[in-house]
């Protein structure tokens, strides 16, 4: 990291500052690009979300700044920002031809630190630097306990520049103040403030919600949270921060659905957690579509479109390690009636899909095969390795929020999972998916998969860099997209829709999964025989041709014609 | 170098690239883009409006397939298509084709399907137009520089 310590004047801060623009616009992306770089900013980017999500998480030092577009076809820029925002807490700036205020409001509450709007001018990208000073003084300040560090003329004049903001930061982390001012033992030399990220695995997580829900929601606080914990290396500041941003995660989905937010913590898990774990092999993600569109079959009750879309970024990001739950697969689940939001969702196969293959390599537990019996339509995830051991805080989480509810899934399945099966469904079928066996047991109803219950400490695997390469590739790319766009659907319906969705609803899980998606492959290569298939493919292809952003293109186009073709 | 031909192309030029301003093909926009052109990217302004124009031509098919059937449009796609459209022209100061972007959107607010074929051809029209005049614009660019001259950095106000 190049751009530290805040309270250190940095010589050539804003010079050289790593920014990450995200647009799914060439042209829009190719200008801003040169305007930053007129900046002498050093800019990476990519037009698919997904693809930015991989960057950020492989490295979740390696940027600045993230912009982004708003209107983006693999994945809404507000999801994309809030995941940003939790999991790797940077700052991050909307982009956007829309200047309704809405939308402005829409990205303020998601948590972007500005809203640029379309064209982008220059003299508007000269000052985003000072987003990325001010959160991190902002973060000083929280963690350092008394001893302000106002460090160098920079920092004050960011922070004055924007008093409201810093004061307003100043009232939470003194909030989270209080509590400890028995225990400094953060560091108090500012100069350490930078500390290393903590990752908030599922564990971590379970405990840290098992300690919240100990306390009492509204009386938890950061130490005492902490204490229960009793983690090592963890420092208040990183349960005040993971906190506070739960406490928002859920009044925000409190706001958006009725959904039952049993699985939030998971859901939120997973979002803030940026499946850390996934960074192994490339999982192919369409097994978390798969399980998504399974899962969402079965989760008729559930509507939470807000968490839907949430969960299915996390989750196909995430969904697809070997042997780990990805708890993003319970998140395709979500929302079975939400046709579109599945759209977000396919975008993630993209990214992980290793030639179609995606189901290959999981090894299948026997639990699985339990969970088959299931009359549930939830997802099958198969290869469920080993069962998480789902605490039982989630279905503790105290119902000031009603949609916390964990355990009580309607839907639970009956078998011999106790209320937390359904998340070790989501679990194994998060690592069915990702060991590719085949078996995929037919999807199992239980709403609690689609929360992603699946939050696993197994990590996902995350989607390396050549795994993307598929993207390359039209087949496996548009294999992706349209197997999942397929699942999610028709997987609600149980009808018989494409292949796929017949190979997945068959009782022969297994090979209806991987029967399912090579004909989806060949079936989306076959478009041709259809005239508007023929238009489509004609069209990507050409668009393929035109080469630029090869891979966000051929994904986007792929997935656009695909979705067309449905 | 004859200095008398290359004052007469960048004249030509000059003359050129204020009436597609005049005209209203053109806006503040482009003159930002012009910018951002320098020695190290000298054929920067030639690959955006090319990336814009690859992107009309993909916008236009798949909004016009969409319109295509009368009893089955998908207004929500040709709206985020409108929208990327508008978004894109602006950024390039197409100004001409953001301004039938708008009128496009509020036909596409109100499902106004005739409304939208029509602006789809416009849409069309004044891409093509803008791509042939800046053809011949970056064609007048490229006669100066083969006559040794340099392209003249152009104030409009």
């Amino acid at each position: 990291m190049t751009v530290e310590q805040d309270c250190v004047a940095l010589d050539q801060f804003p010079v050289g500052m790593r920014v990450l623009a995200v647009d799914d616009d060439q042209t829009c992306l190719r200008i801003l690009e040169s305007l930053l770089h007129r900046c002498q900013y050093h800019v990476t980017t990519t037009n698919q979300a997904q693809k930015a999500l991989e960057l950020l998480r492989e490295n979740k030092n390696k940027f600045d700044l993230v912009i982004s577009d708003v209107d983006m076809p693999d994945m809404d820029g507000f999801k994309l920002l809030e995941l940003v925002g939790l999991e790797m807490d940077l700052p991050v700036i909307m982009l956007s031809a829309h200047s309704d205020p809405k939308y402005v409001m829409k990205g303020v509450t998601h948590g972007a630190c500005d809203y640029l709007l379309k064209p982008v001018r220059i003299e508007e990208l000269k000052n985003i630097w000072q987003h990325v000073v001010r959160s991190r003084f902002d973060k000083n300040r929280g963690s350092n306990n008394g001893d302000k560090k106002d460090g160098s003329g920079n920092n004050e004049g960011v922070a004055n520049s924007d008093p409201n903001n810093g004061r307003a930061n100043r009232k939470r982390k003194d909030q989270y103040n209080e509590d400890e001012d028995e225990e400094r033992d953060d560091n108090d030399d500012p100069s350490s403030q930078k500390k290393p990220r903590v990752v908030w695995t599922v564990e971590l997580h379970k405990k840290f919600v098992a300690a919240v829900n100990q306390l009492g929601f509204e009386k938890a606080m950061p130490k005492k949270i902490l204490d229960l914990m009793n983690v090592e290396k963890l420092t208040r500041e990183n349960v005040a921060s993971h906190l506070q941003k739960f406490r928002l995660y859920l009044k925000r989905i409190s706001g958006n659905q009725q959904a039952i937010m049993a699985n939030s913590d998971l859901h939120f898990l997973q979002m803030s957690n940026g499946l850390d774990g996934f960074h192994h092999r490339p999982i192919p993600v369409g097994s978390g579509q798969f399980h998504g569109g399974a899962a969402a079959a079965g989760m008729r009750p559930f509507s939470p479109n807000g968490i839907l879309g949430r969960l299915n970024t996390p989750s196909g990001i995430g969904g697809v390690r070997n042997n780990l739950s990805s708890p993003s697969s319970g998140m395709f689940l979500q929302n079975p009636t939400d046709l579109g939001k599945f759209h977000h969702v396919s975008s993630l196969p993209l990214n992980h899909i290793d030639g179609g293959n995606i189901l290959q390599g999981l090894p299948m537990p026997l639990e699985f095969d339990q969970l088959q019996t299931n009359n549930n339509k939830s997802i099958i995830a198969g290869n469920s390795m080993a069962f998480p051991s789902f605490p039982t805080q989630q279905s503790s989480l105290p119902n000031n929020n009603n949609h916390l509810v964990l355990e009580g899934h309607p839907q639970a399945s009956p078998s011999a999972f106790p209320g937390h099966q359904i998340n070790k469904r989501l679990e194994h079928w998060s690592n069915a998916v990702s060991s590719s066996s085949s078996t995929l047991p037919p999807a199992q109803n239980s709403n609690s998969i689609i929360i992603g219950h699946q939050f696993d400490v197994s990590p996902l695997p995350h989607s390396k860099p050549d795994s993307l390469e598929w993207n390359t590739q039209n087949a496996s790319s548009s294999y992706s997209i349209p197997f999942f766009y397929y699942d999610s659907s028709q997987m609600r319906q149980s009808g018989n829709y494409g292949p796929t969705t017949d190979a997945m609803l068959s009782s022969n899980p297994k090979e209806g999964f991987i029967v399912g998606q090579q004909k989806l492959q060949s079936g989306f290569m076959g478009a041709e025989a259809g005239s508007l298939d023929d238009i489509v493919n004609s069209t990507m292809k050409q668009e393929q041709s035109q080469g630029d952003l090869s891979e966000g293109d051929l994904g986007y186009g792929g997935f656009s014609s695909l979705r067309t073709c449905l | 170098m004859n200095t008398v031909v290359v004052a007469q192309l960048q004249r030509q030029f000059q003359e050129y690239l204020v009436s597609l301003y005049q005209q209203g093909f053109l806006d503040n926009q482009f003159t930002e883009l012009r910018k951002l052109q320098d020695e190290g990217t000298p054929d920067f302004v030639a690959e955006v409006v090319s990336l814009f124009f690859d992107d009309c031509s993909k916008l236009i098919n798949s909004m016009s397939r969409s319109l295509g059937r009368p009893e089955s449009v998908d207004f929500k796609q040709v709206d985020s298509g409108v929208h990327q459209l508008k978004g894109s022209s602006s950024s390039v100061g197409a100004r001409r084709v953001k301004n039938v972007c708008i009128s496009f959107k509020e036909c596409c607010d109100v499902q106004n399907r005739e409304g939208c074929l029509r602006c789809l051809q416009q849409v069309d029209y004044e891409y093509k137009m803008l791509k042939t005049k800046l053809e011949d614009l970056f064609n007048l660019e490229q006669q100066i520089l083969q006559a040794g001259g340099t392209i003249p950095q152009i104030n409009i106000n």
